[in-house]
């Protein structure tokens, strides 16, 4: 998964950056400014925006206005310092998906991202199963037949991200575009080895291959 | 002690108008009554003389000439007047000036004495009976002598009545004025407490009205019957001046005190997830000590927001207030030079050159401190918003009654829209701008709260691309007066 984040307060950026990347594994851009931000939403493909209002440049709302104007269906979370009644209903108006009054609580944070996502991908519950395969986006965790089975934290992103796609064409680019941040060029040789690595671990002891490899096209997580 | 200071607070002008309008209604009744008793006395009285002088005419009549023609009288006390009080006889005494002592009625009072003389009346009692008596003097005796050679007498009547019937009619009368006073007077304070009472309605409903006064609704709507009453208008002409103005002080404080809260929010935000992170997984003594110093340094930019918010907090008290702090002479133009020498590291690192032009000495009771802060502030400013390698130029001079201080700098300017806000507390022109050189969007706010406590002003002029004027005006007074607000 990848979010940005458009936040000025460098730091606050920095940290939430970093809590996203820690503790869901997510790839994360973030922008200091409102023109950078609406120039990276409109460049990339996000599975979540995390929004703050109060942004130099290009206003928050703004941003937020012109993203729903192109059509992106991205959720957005908004941060924001206002919690009165006005300019709740103002920002979800004008399309935001939920917001967040700072000062938040990071694990708060990390927890409506997810749900965002999940619902983004038309998921509503934190635990996806596709047949005999059940992954746990809170813990992290993946099982298969009941046995759990351990993922390094990139064979999980890789998986993660499949299992909110099922039965879709997921080609090499976007994964790469949906699992690193805008340095993803660099990686384009290793999803090979990502695949490889999950089909050996989720084929233990089952003959059935979940995720079929189409030429020229992508990958596929099935049932 | 407690039961006095209960009593005063039940004290109401209703009830002091109310005893006020029953003393004076009290005393004219019974001034009136007095009048009244003392009127109907004299009257009683003076009828009572009238009569009493024609029952000693009667008695008059009775004194005849002795048939000897020795010149003599003697009383004929065959036909004697009835008394003037059937229940109370008349008492008379009869002297001739020649024949001397002549009668005296029957049942005359043992051992009263009255000697002759001038004509006069008075009060007397005898017996536990009050009497009225009148002293008649040459009274001519109207029967003629035989012996015409005879010079004729004259007589001096004493003659008293008893005032018992007057006495009892001025009791009547008293009592029947009392009568008539009490009822009036019942009549008009029941009037005039109910008079009282409708005049004091406004009051009541002036009350009313200011008890739904609260600080979600500050209007207070003068009833129009208060509105009306001359008394009662300054009374609602200063509440709602007073009403206007603590309107506009809770609404400023709690503007600020929303503005203070929301810029706050951001430097905790800021704190609160760099601990958070730093907890998330167990980190090395490297990244603990990282984590920490990040949160020292947003700690100390919280404290730095804190104290621009007290200084702004004070300003504006001074402002609004007046100092009531010691301040020194100063000269204008040595707290510009050390705002010019505490900004010129600065001004150097971004190749930008101050000129300061003064023009003899100017000055000031001030604190220097606030001074320097407000040079400081707007030459900062002027700096950050210069393009490199211009120039920023300070002018201090004295015009009449007032020092002026310009900064003129050659940058980007203010925008119009923005220009009638850069005063406002937590107003931020360019958000990138200041946030990137630490600003909280107070620094202008500050500058104008102790310009203004030092009874100045300050105004901004700005054109787009070619750069922005500020100037500050500080009144100096005359020789003669010597110190400011």
């Amino acid at each position: 998964m990848r979010v940005l984040v458009v936040e000025d307060e460098i730091r606050l950026a920095e940290n939430v950056a970093r809590s996203l990347r820690e503790s869901a594994g997510y790839a994360v851009d973030v922008a200091s400014d409102g023109q950078e931000g609406l120039f990276l939403a409109e460049s990339n493909t996000y599975d979540v925006v995390l929004l703050d209002l109060m942004l130099p440049k290009l206003d928050g709302m703004e941003l937020l206005g012109r993203i729903r104007q192109s059509g992106q269906r991205t959720p957005v979370l908004v941060l924001t310092a206002r919690d009165d009644k006005e300019s709740v209903i103002a920002l979800l108006n004008a399309g935001a998906d939920d917001y967040l009054t700072k000062p938040f609580d990071l694990g708060e944070l990390l927890a409506r991202t997810k749900a965002l996502i999940r619902r983004g991908k038309g998921q509503a519950s934190p635990v996806v199963t596709i047949g005999d395969l059940e992954l746990n986006t809170v813990n992290r965790t993946v099982q298969r037949g009941g046995k759990a089975i351990t993922l390094t934290a990139m064979e999980y992103r890789v998986l993660e991200y499949l299992v909110h796609r099922p039965r879709a064409v997921v080609s090499k680019t976007e994964l790469l575009e949906h699992l690193y941040d805008y340095n993803w060029e660099k990686f384009s040789n290793v999803i090979e080895v990502y695949i490889s690595g999950l089909r050996r671990k989720l084929n233990e002891g089952s003959s059935r291959q979940l995720i079929r490899t189409l030429r020229g096209q992508g990958y596929m997580l099935q049932d | 002690m407690d039961s006095e200071s209960k009593n005063m607070q039940r004290d109401s002008i209703q009830r002091r108008l109310i005893a006020s309008v029953l003393l004076s209604q009290s005393i004219l009744t019974v001034g009136l009554m007095v009048i009244g008793v003392i009127v109907t006395y004299w009257r009683l009285l003076s009828t009572l003389d009238v009569a009493m002088q024609a029952h000693a005419t009667s008695v008059a009549v009775l004194v005849r000439y002795t048939d000897d023609g020795s010149g003599h009288v003697y009383f004929d006390n065959s036909l004697l007047p009835e008394s003037i009080d059937p229940n109370h006889p008349d008492q008379f005494m009869v002297w001739a000036d020649r024949t001397g002592y002549l009668t005296r009625s029957e049942d005359w009072p043992e051992g009263l004495q009255f000697q002759p003389g001038p004509s006069q009346h008075w009060n007397f009692s005898w017996a536990g009976v009050p009497y009225h008596g009148v002293r008649m003097s040459h009274v001519p005796v109207l029967d003629r002598p035989d012996n015409a050679s005879v010079k004729p007498q004259t007589l001096t009547i004493v003659y008293a009545s008893p005032t018992v019937r007057i006495r009892q009619q001025v009791k009547a009368a008293l009592a029947a004025i009392t009568a008539a006073s009490l009822l009036m007077l019942g009549a008009t304070t029941w009037l005039a407490s109910w008079k009282i009472r409708r005049g004091l309605l406004p009051l009541q409903i002036l009350a009313r009205q200011a008890s739904l006064v609260s600080t979600q609704s500050w209007k207070l709507q003068p009833p129009k019957e208060a509105e009306d009453i001359e008394e009662l208008r300054p009374l609602t002409e200063s509440m709602t001046q007073m009403l206007a103005r603590l309107e506009y002080s809770f609404k400023q404080q709690r503007e600020f005190v929303g503005n203070a809260a929301h810029e706050l929010k951001t430097p905790v935000a800021v704190l609160k997830s760099t601990l958070q992170s730093l907890l998330q997984r167990p980190r090395s003594s490297e990244e603990y000590r990282a984590g920490l110093q990040a949160s020292l340094e947003d700690l100390e930019r919280l404290e730095q927001l804190l104290q621009w918010m007290l200084r702004l907090a004070r300003a504006e008290q001074w402002a609004q207030n007046g100092q009531q702090r010691e301040l020194e002479i100063i000269d204008i133009n040595s707290t510009c030079e050390e705002a010019v020498g505490r900004i010129r590291s600065l001004a150097q690192s971004r190749n930008t050159s101050i000129h300061l032009a003064t023009n003899g000495p100017v000055l000031f009771r001030a604190d220097p401190e606030d001074l320097q802060l407000v040079w400081t502030n707007l030459l900062e400013n002027a700096v950050r918003y210069s393009p490199e390698g211009s120039s920023v130029e300070v002018a201090v001079a004295r015009a009449g009654e007032k020092a002026q201080i310009t900064f003129q700098d050659h940058g980007a300017g203010i925008s119009p829209s923005d220009l009638p806000r850069i005063f406002d507390r937590f107003y931020r022109g360019d958000r990138s701008r200041t946030r990137a050189t630490g600003g909280f969007g107070l620094g202008l706010a500050i500058v104008k709260a102790l310009v203004e406590a030092y009874g100045g002003s300050i105004a901004a002029e700005s054109t787009p691309g070619e750069g922005t004027r500020m100037t500050v005006e500080l009144p100096i007074p005359g020789r003669k007066s010597s110190a400011t607000g």
